[in-house]
């Protein structure tokens, strides 16, 4: 059996911590390298770390912007998603086109995560860590609408859902109308065992994990 | 070498959402390359009543969804409309089994989705620039306009090639940029002449008497009524024309400053000399062209130009201002009247020219028309694209993405 191919998407990694998703990330990584998954990390980077390392066996690579004056988060998302492209591209194609799944935590890199199924057939599982509508409080300016529709197309595209408690999948579910079935309750204390994580994985197109 | 070649042109507009300059300029090349044997995929933004899929002249043309949720602002929409440009353009690749050899951007308006596709697919992006943010606004004063330019540095960098229609915007480009020479390519915008020859034979007397009584001449301005577009120096120029002949002027268009313009013209007692028309139909305008006794381009910044180029076409006599693309257009006393920029009694004095030597007029008239035949017809601009489309991919052949 090969090893099975992950690409981890998350617009923060330590040691850029802006909020609980870095750290559960990394958390993330390290056991399925533990678990015989091969990981790769895309993050971005803000010039206190490399463009590439390896520690602990999880390969990250981090991404700058290619545009940098920005007038806001969004614009700034936006254009980074070319980068996260670009390099996701890369590992495709040095492993010999070959990619299992792609794991997407938030809406920032929704956009690449579905160019990348599009184009190249790869699957991806949408990790919810928390949706617009609460963190805006549900403001519905056109800002917050446009974070909203790249939160449904992740939604939509997406092969899994993965949320962290029964409460975030009646969300989705309410807000979004995503079928229950294609949603996976898995709180961070379970996701530590991978077992779960990885039964996701295997259930997506890609996924080799049953062969 | 290869058998047929195939690209995919990105494009914000193409018929029947025209905007600018851009949505004629994709339309007449792609067809134009469709018949010089080059397969054409055209991917633009949706327009109402317009299919999703259609094939055009020839070229397969596909209409997303654009972003159609309000939005913060024009840029932010920009960029949320490529997420969606990108992912069919993606899936429409992946459906042709990944075959397109080559994906060519208009503008930074689809610079993400190109970009994109570049990586995904690692086929070489080829960019023409029509226009650029620090050209437009004459510099860069905001963060928002400075997003913009560096958006357009960033399609510049990822591009094998970048195309521009003439030769002041390939050194503009080359500054803005910081290009190395060899990575730009001069082709020039084209015109088509067929749509002005269908109506030769036509009577267009009773259409002039709509704009003008029969003793007066008509001088004609088509363009945006925006301060680089000039038309505040040809309505400073009037009464120096006026000393010297009897004239209608004809003004087509809307913009920013057309109440202004009225207002001076209103002052001078002119009102009655000229005509505000407004937006027109691509026929009457073409018809205008046509009855114009002299058709005037007197731009302060003008990438390329192509009102004057249409102008020729309809056999109409130019007089046009000496500053970027037009500058290369108009060869002084052959084809046009070039003047001062910036300058009415200039411009006026070009005016006249034409106006009072009817000799002068018909033989700039023929040489401008003959021109344009030779040089800026679609066909020859179609070849000179498919070369560069064969050098790039020869290049591309032996690099490690082939």
């Amino acid at each position: 059996m090969k090893a099975m191919l992950v690409v981890i998407f998350s617009w923060e990694y330590p040691p850029r911590i802006v909020g609980q998703l870095a750290s559960y990330v990394k958390d993330l990584a390290v056991h399925l390298v533990k678990n015989d998954v091969k990981t790769y990390v895309v993050t971005y980077h803000d010039f206190l770390t490399g463009q590439y390392d390896e520690e602990g066996g999880v390969r990250t690579y981090r991404v700058t912007n290619p545009v940098r004056t920005h007038i806001g988060v969004l614009t700034w998302v936006l254009t980074l998603n070319q980068n996260v492209e670009r390099v996701t591209a890369n590992i495709y194609y040095d492993a010999v086109k070959r990619l299992d799944v792609i794991d997407v935590h938030d809406w920032h890199f929704i956009p690449a995560a579905v160019t990348l199924k599009k184009g190249l057939n790869i699957p991806f599982v949408y990790s919810v860590e928390s949706l617009e509508e609460h963190r805006s409080h549900g403001a519905n300016s056109p800002f917050n609408m446009a974070i909203k529709s790249i939160e449904w197309l992740g939604m939509f595209e997406a092969a899994k859902l993965v949320v962290k408690s029964d409460w975030m999948r009646d969300e989705a579910y309410r807000l979004y109308k995503v079928p229950l079935e294609k949603v996976k309750v898995i709180s961070p204390e379970v996701a530590k065992s991978t077992k779960s994580v990885l039964e996701v994985y295997g259930s997506t197109v890609g996924g080799t994990l049953s062969k | 070498m290869m058998g047929e070649i195939s690209v995919m042109m990105l494009t914000w507009e193409f018929p029947p959402r025209i905007i600018g300059g851009i949505s004629p300029h994709v339309y007449n090349l792609s067809r134009s390359l469709a018949k010089n044997g080059t397969k054409v995929y055209v991917v633009t933004c949706d327009f109402p009543g317009a299919p999703a899929h259609e094939v055009v002249d020839g070229v397969e043309v596909f209409r997303i969804d654009s972003y159609k949720n309000p939005s913060p602002d024009f840029a932010t929409w920009v960029y949320l409309m490529n997420v969606n440009m990108q992912k069919e353009a993606a899936a429409i690749v992946n459906s042709l089994d990944r075959k397109i050899d080559i994906i060519h951007a208009h503008d930074w308006l689809v610079a993400n989705a190109g970009i994109g596709l570049k990586h995904v697919f690692r086929k070489p992006l080829i960019a023409t620039i029509h226009s650029t943010e620090i050209g437009r606004r004459n510099g860069i004063h905001f963060d928002y306009e400075r997003m913009i330019h560096e958006t357009e540095a960033w399609l510049t960098y990822e591009a094998w090639k970048v195309i521009c229609c003439s030769n002041y915007m390939v050194s503009h480009v080359q500054w803005a940029f910081g290009l190395p020479p060899d990575k730009l390519v001069m082709i020039p915008n084209g015109v088509a002449t067929e749509p002005y020859a269908k109506t030769d034979s036509e009577d267009l007397r009773s259409f002039r008497s709509k704009f003008a009584m029969p003793e007066e001449k008509i001088i004609l301005f088509v363009g945006r009524l925006v301060y680089e577009k000039g038309v505040q120096v040809l309505v400073n120029a009037i009464p120096k024309v006026l000393e010297k002949t009897n004239a209608k002027f004809v003004i087509v268009g809307n913009g920013y400053m057309k109440e202004q313009l009225t207002g001076i013209i209103k002052g001078l007692g002119l009102g009655h000399k000229v005509v505000f028309t407004g937006f027109i139909d691509d026929e009457t305008l073409r018809r205008l062209q046509k009855c114009a006794d002299v058709s005037v381009v007197p731009s302060l910044f003008e990438p390329f130009g192509i009102v004057a180029l249409e102008a020729m076409a309809a056999k109409s006599p130019v007089v046009v201002s000496d500053s970027g693309g037009l500058s290369e257009i108009v060869e002084h006393d052959v084809t046009g009247v070039k003047v001062y920029v910036n300058h009415p009694d200039s411009l006026a004095w070009g005016i006249t020219r034409v106006l009072l030597d009817s000799g002068y007029a018909n033989w700039i008239r023929s040489n401008a028309y003959a021109r344009v035949q030779e040089k800026y017809n679609w066909n020859r601009i179609a070849q000179q694209t498919k070369s560069i489309y064969q050098s790039v991919l020869g290049e591309y052949s032996k690099s490690f993405w082939a």
